[in-house]
């Protein structure tokens, strides 16, 4: 379990690195995709199978696609190798993250009860339980998605209709 | 010792050589997760080959040709001549390439390919990994196969590849909806995720479970939800939608070889080149065995008891038999659909998936949900067959009246009459 924990982190972090790193864009969207399958693995290390399989439908198979998507639809993939960035305080913005993150965590990870592997044993991880969960306690929070994901799908039908073309067909 | 039941041999036969490893329960682990997966390995590149012919010689009936004749009888060792040249052909990769991609993308390909095959009831008890969430398992892993696609066709440097890359992505995120939506369709009815509570779901098990063997036969068959409106209907959206994600004919845009080559397969050549071939077609088998499953009953078919046996579960026929006899089906109307239908134009491909099926997958929903709570008379859906059969016939003619584009006025010769 351990071993298969450290493999996983390890693909986990190298990735994201890689990601943020590389200068091809397409390479570092393939790198943020391994990420995502690796973070994948780590869920269904944690019984989580259905979240695993999310995390791939979502962010594999519609987030990262779009992203190629959009990277296709700019001028240049791969920026200039020889150009870089004049990062002045590189250490100052590192240390500034790392203590926002920290602050941000350590609460929870103070409350935690270390190891929690046969913590996840016991919890009944069935998709029936979650779905439960979102149609009582959490159904608001669902409709209230649901509501803004429409909305941003209206919003965007709404500006691919460009006005001059309607104009024209009414020409026609 | 027990009477044979045929359906459960190759199950009774693992765990028989299983118990021999109880002792070692580290060995017994790594031996059954081979016995699993080793089978699946073996079993679909074989259908592969086969299917590879069968598409040749059905292709060249349809187009009034022979087909191979020249590799044993009736051309059946074709396969493996084809296989020979694949292996010993050059492995060519473009100057300019993007080599760890456009060697990546076939593995990405195939891996997925072959792990969705492991959610999939080949039989009672005979399912490589029985997951709770089977299904959604099988959707997800099966998006990935788009990220193979762009990275065979950004990764060769060449814009034919680059052009049915994209198309490919387009195409199969947009028909993923429709697919996705008709299965949600079967899940909702079923209430569950999992394979093999789908298949059990589409058995009579108290007409099964009978002395009279015309019972026993039927109550395989009359559950199958492609008998229900919403099933019928579901099977129809999901076949067309399958078409559209295994990049088959009349969807085979990304590799349209009139207009751009061979698409994404433009610059691979040799072995990575059948690596891709042979993806396409295992993806292709475990589509159809997902509707199968979702469908067709699984791996019901008809089926009497033995007349030996006294165990109410036991069956004369292997259900794999089944199984594969209506995967197999499906593939071949696959290859017929290919031989007779030309292939659609790009916007076209997209209306019918946005415009048409999804709203239809959508409609079908609400079918499903109304004959789930219509009343029953003796457990007949006396009210929901014919009522649900009804909404998504007249749902089918408006959607379809309503894409009917702007009718074009007939055109007049002025100097040729």
């Amino acid at each position: 379990m351990i071993i298969t924990f450290s493999i996983l982190s390890a693909i986990a972090v190298i990735s994201a690195l890689l990601a943020v790193r590389l200068r091809n864009l397409v390479h570092a969207t393939l790198t943020l995709m391994a990420f995502f399958v690796a973070l994948a693995g780590l869920f269904i290390l944690l019984m989580a199978e259905f979240l695993a399989a999310v995390q791939i439908l979502v962010y594999v198979g519609a987030v990262g696609i779009l992203i190629l998507f959009a990277i296709m639809l700019t001028q240049q993939v791969t920026g200039n190798v020889k150009e870089h960035i004049e990062a002045h305080g590189a250490l100052w913005g590192l240390a500034g993250a790392t203590a926002v993150l920290l602050t941000l965590l350590l609460p929870a990870i103070l409350k935690t009860a270390l190891p929690l592997q046969p913590v996840v044993e016991t919890i009944d991880p069935s998709v029936r339980a979650l779905g439960l969960n979102l149609m009582a306690p959490y159904t608001i929070a669902l409709q209230v998605i649901a509501l803004l994901l429409t909305a941003a799908l209206l919003g965007a039908v709404v500006i691919a209709i460009s006005p001059e073309k309607s104009e024209e067909e009414k020409k026609s | 010792m027990t009477p044979i039941n045929p359906d459960q041999l190759i199950v009774q036969l693992t765990q028989w050589a299983l118990s021999f490893l109880d002792s070692y329960p580290l060995v017994a682990v790594l031996v059954a997760i081979l016995l699993s997966t080793v089978p699946l390995i073996a079993v679909f590149p074989g259908c592969f080959a086969i299917t590879t012919w069968l598409e040749r010689k059905g292709l060249a009936r349809i187009q009034n040709r022979i087909g191979p004749n020249r590799t044993g009888p009736l051309g059946i060792l074709q396969p493996a001549a084809d296989g020979i040249k694949m292996l010993l052909k050059e492995d060519i990769v473009p100057k300019t390439s993007d080599r760890l991609a456009h060697f990546l993308a076939p593995v990405v390909l195939m891996v997925p390919a072959f792990t969705i095959l492991s959610v999939l009831p080949f039989n009672r008890n005979m399912i490589p990994a029985a997951v709770d969430t089977g299904v959604i398992l099988f959707f997800a892993l099966g998006s990935v196969s788009t990220l193979a696609v762009f990275m065979a066709g950004w990764s060769s440097r060449n814009k034919y590849s680059l052009l049915g890359g994209m198309r490919a992505i387009a195409q199969m995120v947009s028909y993923e909806l429709p697919l996705v939506l008709s299965g949600v369709t079967v899940i909702m009815m079923t209430g569950s995720l999992d394979t093999t509570k789908i298949v059990a779901q589409q058995q009579l098990s108290e007409w099964i479970q009978s002395s009279n063997a015309g019972l026993q036969c039927l109550g395989q068959i009359i559950g199958w939800n492609v008998f229900t409106p919403w099933g019928f209907a579901g099977f129809l959206i999901f076949f067309v939608a399958s078409l559209a994600e295994i990049n088959r004919c009349p969807f085979d845009l990304p590799e349209a070889d009139s207009e751009i080559v061979a698409g994404h397969l433009t610059e691979y050549s040799g072995f990575k080149y059948a690596l891709f071939f042979m993806s396409e077609y295992v993806s292709a088998f475990a589509i159809n065995g997902l509707s199968t499953t979702l469908f067709l009953g699984g791996w019901s078919g008809p089926n009497i008891r033995p007349p030996w046996s006294d165990d109410p579960n036991a069956l004369l026929i292997p259900g794999f038999v089944w199984f594969f006899a209506k995967m197999f089906a499906l593939m071949l109307v696959m290859i017929w659909i290919r031989g007779t239908l030309p292939r659609l134009r790009v916007d076209h491909l997209m209306g019918f998936a946005w415009k048409f099926l999804l709203p239809l997958a959508i409609m079908n929903i609400f079918v499903g949900g109304f004959y789930y709570y219509a009343p029953r008379w003796h457990g007949i859906p006396v009210v929901g067959w014919p009522i649900g059969f009804l909404v998504m016939y007249l749902s089918y003619e408006c959607i379809g009246r309503l894409n009917r584009g702007p009718k074009t006025a007939q055109r007049v010769y002025h100097y040729a009459s």
